[in-house]
């Protein structure tokens, strides 16, 4: 993981996006440039910055602790399933257990998690939702609300 | 001279409304907070409450004012932990735990604290009336500006803005265009067209700025903190004599503060440098000048005149950084273009025009940069308790709060669950790029500019047919060209002129 890894990511963005954009183009042609002109623009300087970076390679990227790896795969997981779930089950709901699990990641104990996760759940919808006009889903908990 | 007067009489006449002065109240506290946690700066307390504003139906200049409050808060919070625990909240405070820190320790923590503030106050008076006589004069020379120029513009703000950031301009490059990638993404407004949608209903309007906003500095921030797990400080305030500084420190001080001021403004008009560079350039100036006079000047020991000179220069740039954005349309650092962002969300778009057909706005947020300058002056040293506390809220409750908090604005703005796994996705990648030592500040200026710079260039081409040379054919427009150059040159051979001289003095 250096420079170089990056320089690859970079071509092959800049691949994907001359790819998937060379078929644009406007039914009527009435401007000297089209739509298709500005993102290729792009990907181009892309692919530029990519080739430098990956010929010249160095600067790796300084390596995560043991187990910040598998912790940040979770937090993401956690973040994608609160966003699931945020509308569906409310947001109270998905925000109290998102907060259990998300606390138990930053070394909460389980109680307090909870806790704080109800509390935090009821707060910020009665904040949000009822004080400053921030409407928010209420999901399960649709009939109490 | 009576219209600067007419200006700022409309300005704090919009600020002085209860509503205004009550939001730039709170916007300096919330900044406040934000800023003395840890890793979460400026932008990330812009990022994270432009939405939730936006969903509160407040109306635009009322928004600008919170969150130019929140800004210069956070700005604010973040001297405070440099100061008593010599953490500093953000870049820009670096410098203030070099005299700062050591000043604490001997005892003076209120002192200190009182002082920066006052000096953080003098810049932001140097810069608000830099502001009031600057802008409209460059506001009158940017109306004369075609797309060409525009174009040609928006490219000198990216040369400054990457080449500034970082020992490796071509990372900021290649952050800027894929800032603009993003930008092209949704329909075409010129042809109708559908660019890299996939056929999705969703990605047709393109992905929204705030989602950007908050993937990148929420989410990815949140991913960084897991990384290395943020213990809770323990923060004790020593108790010192005074609370205030006294008038022979003021006096001792006055100098430095008034050179770093002007120095500070002066780097943050410039698109691209921001506090950081400024606090930088105005302590390691004064630090030049006074040892060279005074033999017992004590930089790095706990110094006042090296603690006033980042602060006051932070300040000073920090509002200095609107003049860009207000004139030219082009922000000056990666907080004004987020704030830029939350304009466009109001469909109002910065620049020349701004000040005839909003003076209100404009106005009524230079007027508000200054009261929430008093405010944050005036809550200081009372409520420094307060604020460290903060610090002791632990991660497991900090970070669940910063996610659910970040959801709630992006959910606001769609009310939909695919803007919220967009989130997720584009923070992920965010947090990757950031690891690779890739900018964020460039990649936000190229969503927010992208469709304004794609559409410059398209106009300015109309107008010759195709003809490359608009771009270079009136005087401004070249010498923006050469001043796009120069910023790219220059800092890289002074760097490489003081290597070869460190190498020559290592070789002696």
């Amino acid at each position: 993981m250096n420079d170089r890894t990056l320089g690859v990511f970079a071509l092959v963005l800049a691949a994907l996006m001359t790819w998937a954009g060379w078929g644009i183009e406007a039914p009527f042609a009435y401007e000297p440039v089209g739509p298709r002109a500005f993102p290729m623009l792009v990907a181009l300087i892309i692919g530029l910055c990519g080739l430098r970076l990956a010929i010249k390679g160095g600067n790796p990227v300084e390596a995560n602790s043991a187990g910040a790896n598998s912790r940040i795969f979770l937090m993401v997981l956690i973040a994608a399933g609160y966003a699931f779930l945020f509308q569906w089950l409310g947001f109270i709901i998905a925000t109290a257990l998102m907060t259990i699990l998300v606390g138990r990641l930053f070394g909460g104990t389980w109680l307090k998690c909870a806790l704080g996760g109800v509390i935090m759940g009821v707060f910020f919808f009665v904040l949000f939702d009822r004080v400053l006009d921030v409407v928010l889903p209420a999901g399960l908990l649709g009939d109490l609300l | 001279m009576s219209a600067i007067f007419d200006h700022l009489a409309i300005g704090f006449g919009v600020a002085f409304s209860l509503t205004n002065l009550l939001v730039a109240a709170i916007g300096s506290f919330i900044g406040t907070m934000v800023g003395v946690l840890p890793g979460l700066g400026p932008i990330n307390g812009v990022a994270m409450l432009i939405p939730i504003a936006f969903a509160m139906n407040l109306p635009p200049e009322t928004a600008l004012i919170l969150l130019a409050a929140v800004y210069v808060g956070a700005e604010y919070g973040g001297r405070i932990t440099s100061i008593l625990l010599n953490v500093p909240g953000e870049a820009s405070a670096i410098m203030t735990t070099l005299d700062g820190y050591p000043l604490a320790r001997q005892g003076m923590a209120n002192v200190a604290l009182s002082l920066s503030a006052a000096s953080a106050f003098c810049g932001a008076i140097v810069s608000v009336t830099g502001i009031v006589l600057l802008a409209p004069l460059l506001a009158k020379w940017a109306l004369a500006f075609g797309p060409a120029e525009y174009f040609v513009l928006m490219v000198f703000a990216f040369c400054c803005l990457t080449s500034l950031l970082g020992k490796q301009p071509v990372k900021g490059v290649l952050a800027a265009m894929i800032g603009l990638g993003i930008s092209v993404i949704g329909v075409d407004s010129n042809s109708g067209v559908y660019r890299y949608t996939f056929d999705s209903v969703h990605l047709a309007d393109g992905i929204d700025f705030v989602v950007v906003v908050i993937a990148l500095f929420a989410v990815a921030e949140m991913l960084e903190m897991l990384e290395k797990v943020v213990a809770g400080h323990s923060v004790e305030v020593k108790p010192s004599g005074r609370k205030l500084f006294n008038l022979k420190e003021l006096a001792f001080t006055a100098g430095s503060i008034a050179r770093s001021s002007l120095v500070g403004f002066g780097v943050g008009v410039l698109p691209g440098a921001g506090a950081s560079v400024a606090a930088a350039v105005a302590y390691s100036q004064e630090k030049r000048i006074i040892e060279n006079k005074d033999p017992d000047a004590k930089f790095g020991k706990g110094d006042m005149r090296g603690l006033v000179a980042p602060e006051s220069a932070a300040t000073a740039s920090a509002i200095g950084s609107f003049v860009p954005m207000l004139t030219l349309g082009v922000p000056g650092s990666g907080t004004t273009a987020v704030m830029m962002g939350a304009l466009t969300l109001y469909n109002i778009t910065p620049g020349p025009v701004l000040f005839d057909t909003k003076p209100e706005l404009v106005w009524g947020l230079i007027a508000s940069l200054f009261i929430a300058n008093v405010l944050l002056f005036l809550m200081n040293v009372p409520m420094v308790r307060v604020f460290s506390k903060v610090l002791s809220v632990p991660g497991w409750l900090m970070v669940p709060g910063i996610l659910s908090i970040s959801y709630i604005g992006v959910y606001a703005i769609n009310s939909g669950t695919f803007d919220l796994l967009m989130v997720v996705g584009i923070g992920a990648i965010g947090y990757f790029l950031r690891k690779f030592g890739v900018p964020m500040a460039p990649l936000v200026l190229g969503v927010v500019l992208g469709d304004m710079m794609e559409h410059n260039l398209r106009r300015a081409l109309s107008i010759t047919n195709g003809e490359l040379s608009v771009l270079y054919s009136s005087s401004v427009s070249i010498g923006l060209w050469i001043a796009a150059a120069a910023v790219v040159v220059v800092p890289q051979m002074l760097r490489r002129i003081r290597e070869n001289r460190q190498a020559r003095k290592a070789a002696a």
